[in-house]
């Protein structure tokens, strides 16, 4: 039973780091330009980020070190120092992003221009992590983030043609204008493995004691939890492709993409759509906030915990109250919330190879992982991952500029 | 004998002080040339000084100015002498009170002028877990 409750992390893990800002909005201009066609780029992210999770929660519980801890640890301070800024510059954006989408929201719902929401918002998110602890943080996010199924129930009841999708899960060539349609398979990828996750999850896992014996909650929780959120964000990619693209709408506007619920399910699913954002960006929001802090607490050695009374960790209280109101100073300056999405997902790409090479080599370090290293299976899709992390990152910004 | 490698298993780990607190990392390690008998370690350097020499002696010496120009202390170096090194493992555990005697003026100046004061800030977040059996 304790291990059914401990699944709750997963879950939130994969609402709020998996179904973000940027999932969504890749996932519907996914579908609304190329149909059924990227789907195998969300797959092949889901299985990287799958492999990834469950190596960073192994990581925690075998050496009760979190994922920052045994960088800095093992690499030293000089080498440390790089990964730790990139993370901290593009984990800027992405909040920025998230407060974004739920401001879009907030916006759908109720007319008000969506930077004016951006202050709020920020205050909201500091708010829920001053005040809960670290289960209700994630027990609430996980019960919320339960509304974005209504996207797989509009896939039910728009009857697709399932011989079509599965064809989509084999990558295939574009019809048309390439360089967009690589940009956004690049930037499925970029959204679909967030860095601040193996942050948090490890952070995490550290917060709720994990030891060996939770190994095989920790692999339940990283199929299922991820398996959860991609099973959304596949959702939305074809609920994207049966409505807005018969109907020639990019969803390159955002003021268009509710129209992928509401054409399915009325007013109520232009409802749904905005509380699933909004719900699904606020729980991002949330953890990458939170993510930043443990980053900076443990990288320097600081006091850190999300359930003790702030004052006991004043450091680490501080970075996620700061953290917070800076990404909203970047949403309310104006700047278009899908443009600074992908903006922030090519360069969640950039950054990638730096922290995923060497996490692969402490995957295979003895003194952290004793007998748990990494087998054959994890270290063939770990090569495979920094790969393509480094031919992504190569290609990002000029596929950017083509085809962005 | 176990062996124990400076670089591998004592730089940049996680302090814990007596009370099992974190009290940062070591971010340095001092050695004493002695004369004609072999180097030994004295000490373990804290703090950002070392931090920023560690990437490069100019960032020290900016930092040292930026701190000047804001009318700031230079603060002396903080440093734990090996002798209060109890126990090397998962992280090094030293036998000071960090609350009192480590760098830790930013956490208390914090703690009593921003943090602190606003409401919330002391509560209790969870409730004390009672003793877990193991089953």
């Amino acid at each position: 039973m304790k291990n059914v409750l401990k699944i709750a992390l997963g879950i939130l893990t994969s609402i709020g780091g998996f179904l973000d800002a940027g999932a969504i909005a890749t996932s519907s201009e996914a579908g609304a330009r190329y149909g059924f066609r990227l789907l195998w780029s969300l797959a092949f992210g889901t299985l990287c980020v799958v492999f990834l999770v469950e190596m960073a929660g192994r990581l925690a519980a075998v050496s009760n070190h979190t994922v920052a801890d045994a960088m800095r640890e093992r690499f030293g301070w000089r080498f440390f120092v790089f990964p730790l800024t990139a993370e901290l510059i593009v984990d800027l954006f992405v909040i920025a992003s998230e407060i974004g989408g739920v401001c879009l929201a907030l916006q759908f719902v109720t007319g008000i221009a969506f930077r004016w929401w951006a202050f709020p918002v920020a205050l909201l998110i500091w708010l829920f992590i001053w005040s809960g602890s670290f289960s209700f943080v994630e027990d609430s996010t996980a019960i919320l983030g339960l509304v974005t199924i209504v996207f797989v129930v509009a896939v039910v009841k728009l009857h697709p043609d399932y011989h079509a999708i599965g064809a989509g899960f084999i990558p295939s060539m574009p019809p048309k204008d390439a360089p967009s349609y690589w940009f956004l398979a690049v930037s499925i990828i970029g959204a679909v493995i967030s860095p601040y996750l193996l942050y948090f999850y490890s952070s995490g896992a550290v917060e709720d004691k994990w030891t060996e014996k939770d190994l095989n909650v920790n692999r339940g929780v990283s199929v299922i939890g991820m398996g959860f959120g991609s099973l959304v964000a596949m959702a939305v990619l074809v609920v994207a492709a049966q409505t807005l693209l018969p109907a020639g709408i990019g969803s390159d506007r955002y003021e268009q993409t509710p129209l992928m619920l509401s054409m399915v399910l009325g007013k109520t699913g232009f409802y749904l759509f905005a509380a699933s954002v909004g719900i699904a960006c606020f729980g991002a929001a949330v953890e990458a906030s939170l993510s930043v802090a443990y980053l900076t607490a443990q990288s320097f050695g600081w006091t850190w915990g999300e359930d003790l009374p702030p004052k006991d960790d004043a450091r680490f209280a501080m970075v996620y109250t700061v953290f917070p109101i800076l990404a909203a100073a970047v949403t309310f300056s104006g700047i278009d919330p899908l443009k600074l999405t992908l903006f922030s997902m090519a360069l969640t790409v950039v950054i990638l190879p730096i922290l995923l090479l060497p996490m692969i080599v402490l995957m295979n370090d003895e003194k952290f992982l004793k007998s748990h290293r990494n087998g054959w299976l994890s270290n063939a899709v770990g090569v495979v991952v920094v790969v393509v992390a480094i031919v992504l990152s190569v290609v990002a910004i000029p596929l950017e500029l083509i085809g962005g | 004998m176990k062996r124990l490698q400076l670089a591998r298993d004592v730089l940049d780990q996680q302090l814990i002080d007596r009370y099992e607190c974190n009290a940062g990392k070591v971010d340095g390690i001092g050695l004493e040339l002695r004369d004609g008998e072999p180097p030994r370690v004295a000490f373990l350097d804290m703090g950002s000084d070392v931090l920023a020499r560690r990437l490069s002696p100019r960032l020290e010496r900016w930092l040292q100015a930026l701190r000047k120009l804001i009318g700031r202390k230079t603060p002396e170096p903080y440093r734990v002498e090996w002798s209060k090194v109890v126990k090397i493992a998962n992280a090094v555990t030293i036998d000071i009170d960090s609350d009192r005697d480590a760098p830790n003026h930013v956490e208390h100046w914090l703690a009593e002028h921003l943090i602190g004061r606003i409401p919330g800030a002391s509560r209790e977040k969870k409730k004390k877990e009672p003793e877990q059996h193991n089953q």
